[in-house]
Order: structure tokens, then sequence, then C-alpha cells
């Protein structure tokens, strides 16, 4: 509406000045339309302001009696009404979250509820600066972590790597809590089987023998000093006797019978009884 | 145990803030005698239900407590014993108290609670009871008592700054107006009051702030939810210009059943307590409380919108009246101060609400009871007193001991 008023008086005025109105409003409109492609559509046109204070200066220049009551008219239009009802809630300050809503028909006084809410929410922040607490926590993990990939790096092989965790798995992980284990003080290999046919361990033990020989024997001849040898003798136990019978030789049907050692350990050390008497 | 003589009974006249001396004499151990109750009245002379039922409270919290009335009831001697609350083996089942109240009670269940609420910070073990019975009436009513959730929320919060706020709750069990002729209910309310002190915080309360909002509940027992909405429509038609915050919540509940045996049929029900109401609560920024209360009147005959506006200009002429402490919990936020430790408590109130009636006499029933007297002072907004109390130092008897 406005755009019109403000031609129909340029008509009066110049033409040159038309030209260029028209131009930028042509550039406007341009400008619009490729705004409005891109995002939407504008609300009201643009246009209206420009030519409204140019409406005024003509007025000024020319005080015309066509154009004057054209003024009066659009300026009475441009109020807008303003409808405000206060019956009607709105705005974002009604909407209350849900836990508060339970808080205050909840049992507590509503200020209580407000307080656990509150203590409630310092907690987050306190998983939130767990940064800090878990650069100590953290370092103590990977120390660990470091700890045990030396000490059980020779479990390692390609295959551990294929997971998604560096951890050892299968038979190497038996293996590695085998070692941890015995660092924590086992005497045995919790893998170590306990029952089994005596002739099988029997094989077990020779052929580890054997094989701890074999072992031996190539370093001395390829000149390799080796671990010093444990010792496997064992000192035997102590057997256990019945009460009323003699702690040497062998006590059946009735007889003692005693072997060469028992009479030799009940002599003791032979004395050569002669040499003394002849001393004398 | 030897013990000093007692000193001689203080002796009070009329009903008039019967409760609130009972309560002073409790919480001091001081013996008191009461004459001239409804001496005048030629139709009922004595102690009412709803009075009587109170001393039956007070002898259920307490060990060791004398109640002897006279013939016509008239006169009582209350000589307290030590605040026990629901600890086992002085009545209480299951650690909790079951006081039920007659169908004559005509006051709303808060004249209980609120004093009850004020012992309870001092008693031995935590004080949990129920009210039942068909006398329980959960609504304000037209005497002038508060609704059990203006207790919750507007007298229960002002408390914490006593440091008193640990496992407070008043579970509203069922609802209920009041009935027929404003007489009797058949709600039933459970108050637990599990923070017992030594003694309550000094507190300085100076600084009233500003509403920031505005909470409500709006219930209606045995009659139809349309009367909620137009409760809270009024309420906000008045209030939405003055706070943007508002928040009227609507509870809906069927009327209670109770008994109600006739000559011709003795297992006869009837329902009772049938109305609708609201209460209003607005906040400061600084966590003062304002509160509003009504409900419908027993013989009916006022529309919702009208008691919504009713209660929405109440409010306003609360939040107009100022002060740290509205009216309704003016005498318990200054008896709190008075039993604190001997230290100055300073709490800025508005004028009207400390030359209230109420307030008044609370202030000389105080002296009465050899609590020392206020100073008063011009406060830092219009129409406010700065009001010092110095405690002294009462606390708890039974935490003394243990």
């Amino acid at each position: 509406m406005a755009v019109t008023l403000g031609k129909r008086k340029r008509y009066v005025e110049s033409r040159e000045d038309e030209a260029e109105v028209d131009l930028d409003a042509e550039a406007r409109a341009l400008f619009q339309r490729a705004f409005e492609a891109k995002f939407n559509a504008l609300e009201k046109p643009v246009v209206i302001s420009q030519p409204e204070v140019e409406e005024d200066d003509s007025e000024e220049l020319d005080g015309e009696s066509e154009g004057s009551d054209w003024g009066g008219l659009s300026d009475g239009g441009d109020v807008a009404v303003q409808v405000i009802d206060h019956g009607i809630s709105s705005g974002p300050a009604n909407e209350m979250t849900r836990d508060e809503l339970r808080a205050f028909m909840s049992s507590k006084p509503p200020s209580a509820a407000k307080v656990v809410k509150s203590s409630k929410l310092p907690a987050n922040p306190k998983t939130a600066d767990n940064d800090d607490d878990e650069g100590e926590a953290g370092n103590l993990k990977h120390d660990l972590a470091l700890q045990r990939l030396l000490k059980e790096s020779h479990l390692l092989d390609a295959s551990t790597f294929s997971g998604p965790s560096a951890a050892p798995e299968g038979k190497s992980r038996l293996k590695a809590l085998d070692l941890r284990l015995k660092d924590l003080g086992a005497k045995k290999d919790a893998s170590e089987q306990v029952k089994m046919p005596l002739s099988h361990r029997r094989g077990i033990v020779a052929k580890a023998t054997s094989r701890e020989a074999s072992r031996r024997k190539n370093a001395t001849e390829n000149g390799i000093i080796l671990e010093k040898a444990k010792s496997t003798f064992k000192a035997p136990a102590k057997r256990e006797r019945a009460v009323a019978v003699p702690s040497v030789g062998k006590f059946r049907g009735g007889t003692l019978k005693l072997s060469e050692r028992d009479v030799k350990s009940i002599e003791g050390p032979k004395k050569r009884a002669g040499g003394k008497g002849r001393r004398r | 145990m030897a013990t000093a003589p007692a000193p001689a009974a203080l002796k009070f006249t009329g009903s008039k803030y019967l409760v609130q001396r009972l309560v002073l004499a409790t919480l001091t151990g001081r013996t008191i005698k009461i004459s001239q109750i409804r001496s005048s009245s030629h139709t009922s002379p004595g102690l009412a239900p709803h009075e009587v039922s109170f001393l039956r409270l007070l002898e259920a919290i307490t060990n060791g407590s004398q109640i002897e009335f006279s013939y016509t009831g008239t006169t009582v001697v209350y000589k307290p014993g030590l605040i026990t609350g629901s600890a086992a083996g002085y009545g209480a089942q299951g650690g909790v108290i079951r006081h039920e109240l007659s169908a004559e009670c005509r006051r709303g269940v808060s004249y209980f609670l609120v004093p009850l609420c004020l012992l309870a910070p001092f008693s031995k073990a935590q004080v949990n009871v129920i009210f039942t019975g068909p006398g329980v009436i959960t609504s304000s009513t037209e005497l002038g008592d508060i609704s059990a959730d203006t207790v919750r929320t507007a007298i229960l919060p002002s408390f914490r700054s006593f440091g008193i706020e640990n496992n407070l709750e008043l579970r509203i069990l069922r609802r209920s107006n009041s009935g027929r002729d404003g007489r009797g209910g058949g709600g039933e309310v459970q108050l637990v009051f599990g923070h017992q002190v030594r003694l309550p915080k000094t507190i300085h309360l100076m600084n009233a702030g500003r509403v920031k909002r505005i909470r409500g509940v709006a219930y209606s027992t045995g009659v139809a939810g349309a009367n909620n909405a137009r409760l809270i429509e009024a309420a906000r038609g008045v209030l939405n210009e003055f706070s943007p915050d508002i928040y009227v919540f609507s509870d809906v509940s069927s009327a209670p059943f109770v008994p109600a045996p006739s000559k011709d049929n003795p297992a006869a029900k009837k329902k009772i307590g049938l109305g609708f109401g609201l209460s209003l609560v607005a906040e400061t920024n600084t966590n003062m409380l304002y509160s509003a209360d009504i409900t419908s009147p027993p013989a009916g005959g006022e529309a919702p919108e009208e008691l919504g506006k009713k209660c929405a200009y109440q409010l306003l002429e609360a939040v107009e009246q100022g002060g740290c402490v509205g009216a309704v919990a003016a005498p318990t936020m200054l008896t709190l101060m008075a039993l604190g430790s001997e230290d100055v408590g300073r709490i800025a109130m508005s004028k009207d609400v400390l030359g209230s009636e109420q307030v008044v006499q609370l202030a000389r029933d105080l002296r009465a009871f050899g609590f020392s007297g206020w100073g008063l002072r011009d406060g830092d907004e219009e129409d406010e007193v700065v009001v010092s109390v110095v405690g002294r130092g009462v606390g708890n008897v039974g935490r003394k001991i243990t």
C-alpha cells in the first residue's frame, strides 16, 4: 500500500528520482526473494519502511493537497491492537520440572524436597570433576597394568592382540593368573593336576627330569653356565611307630628283626678298645 | 532424686489460647491451672471436645503428665511430664500413635498439628502420630484453622531456619472438608517429625525479599473436580498480574465414608466432609513464606470463582503485610526463638502481624512462663519491626538426660 503511495507522489516530483527508487525497490525485492528461497518467508514486506520516510520528505517539499489526505490514512492503519489477558497462563515460567511437581505434592515440606534436590545436584559435579580424582586412581591403574605387562610379557604372542584389549586370553590368561597367584605366595601351580594315575605322574616327572638333564648336558657341551641344579633330595619323614615297640628294627610276628644297619647304629662307632689297653 | 519444691502453678483464665498455654507449659515443665473455661456459657460450659482431644494428645506423647478436670470441666490443672514422642512402650503401637478425633470436633486438624510440631523437636523419640476418626478435617475451617496443606507447605518449612529439617513428613492420607454444620470430617493425616534437637538454632531473618513464586493446592472432596479448575482459574486471574511463576495443583478425591450408626441400622455409613478449598503459598527469594487459605462453607452457596478470588486477595494481603513471617507461622517462629539458646535472635515482622491479637497474647504468655521480653525496633522497610528475642535455653529436657 505504502509503496504505491510513494510512487504517486513522485509522479509529481521528478522522473529520475522515481527510477532510482524503482531500482532500489527492485533490488530489495530480488534480495527478498533470494532470502525467502533460502530461508523462511518474511512476515511483512521489507520495502515498507523506506518509502514512507521519503513520503514525508515529499510532503514537506510540495505540500500539495492531493497527497495530504492519504498520509493521514496510512498513519491510522499502522496502529496495532495489543491484547493482554491475565486469565490465561502462559510463558515458560509455568513449566515446572517433573521433580519439582512431585516434590511439592509429596508428603515432605516442599523446601526439604528442594534441599534433597540441591544436595543431589552437587553430586553430579563431583562425578564430573572425577577427572582429578581419576588422575590419582588412573595413575595407580596404569601402574598396575604396566607392571603386569612387564611380568607377563613372555606369555604374549600375536594371538593376544587380536581382541579389543591387550589382556591375555585363553591359555595365556590362565598362565598369567598362575603367575599372579605365585607372586602372591601360592606354593603350587593352580593348573597342576592333583589326581592322576601313578604311571602318568611318573612319566611326566621322568620326562621333566630327562628334559632338564639334556638341557644341562647341552649347556655344558656348549660351554654355557646354567643356574645351580636344585637338589631334589628329601629327608625321609620319621616313621610313625606304635607305643610299646622298640624304636629300631622291624617287629613282625612276635620277633624283632634287626638289620645290619640297625645293629651298627646300636653299636655306635667302633672303639678301638685294644689300642687303649695296649697303651696302658 | 531430691527435687526442689515445685514452683506454684501458673494461673490462667478463659478458654482462649488454651493450646498455646498448654504447649508452653509442656515445654517449660511448669504446672498450670486454667480456670473459668466457658464458665459463663449455659449450654456448653467447660472444655470443648477438641480441647479435651488435645489434652488427650498431650497425654499420649508425654510420659508422666497429670491432667485434672473440675466436675464441670471449667477448670483444668495440667502438670506436664516429659515429651517422649512415639517411643515404644508409651502407648505407641509399632512406633505410631493413633489419635482418634470425635465426630463433634469442629476444628481443623491443623489445630492439633501446629502445636504438635512445636512440641515434636523437643521430644525424646521421634513423633509419629496418625490422626483418624470421624473428626479429622484436613481442609481449612471457618473457625480460622489453616488446612493441612498449608501446614505442610508454609509451617513445616519454617522449621528449617531453626536447623530442624530432616525427616519431617505430613502425609494427608485422606482428605476431608468439614462436615454438615461444620462438625466432623473423616480424613486421615499422619505427622512424622523425626528431627529432634537439643536447642533450636538462633535465627536472624532480616530480609523478607520479593515474592518469586506462588504455589498452591486446590482440593475437592466428594464434589466435581471442575470446582478445582474454577478455583484455580479465578485465583490465577488475580495473581497472574503479579507473578510469572504460579502453579496450583489440583487434588480431587472422593468423600470419606464413615460409619454413622442409627437406631434402625447400626451398620449404616455415610459420606461426610464434602466440599472444596484452596491453599496458596507465596515464596520469596529469601525463602520466606506467606500463605492463604479458603474453603467452601459447610452450608454451601458460594461459587468457586468467588472463593478463588478471595483466596488470592488474602494472599496478596499477606504479601502486602510483608515481614519475614506470615501471620500463620508467626506464633510458631516466635515460640521457637524464645526456646532457643541464650542468644539474641532477630526477625523482621510486619507491624500488622506483630500487633495481631494472637502474637500479643503470645508475648504475654511467654512473660508469664518466665521467658524474657522482646526488644522491638524499626526495621529497614516501612511497616516493619525487628523483633529481638533472647532465647531461654530451655531446649530438650529428654535429650539432656540421655
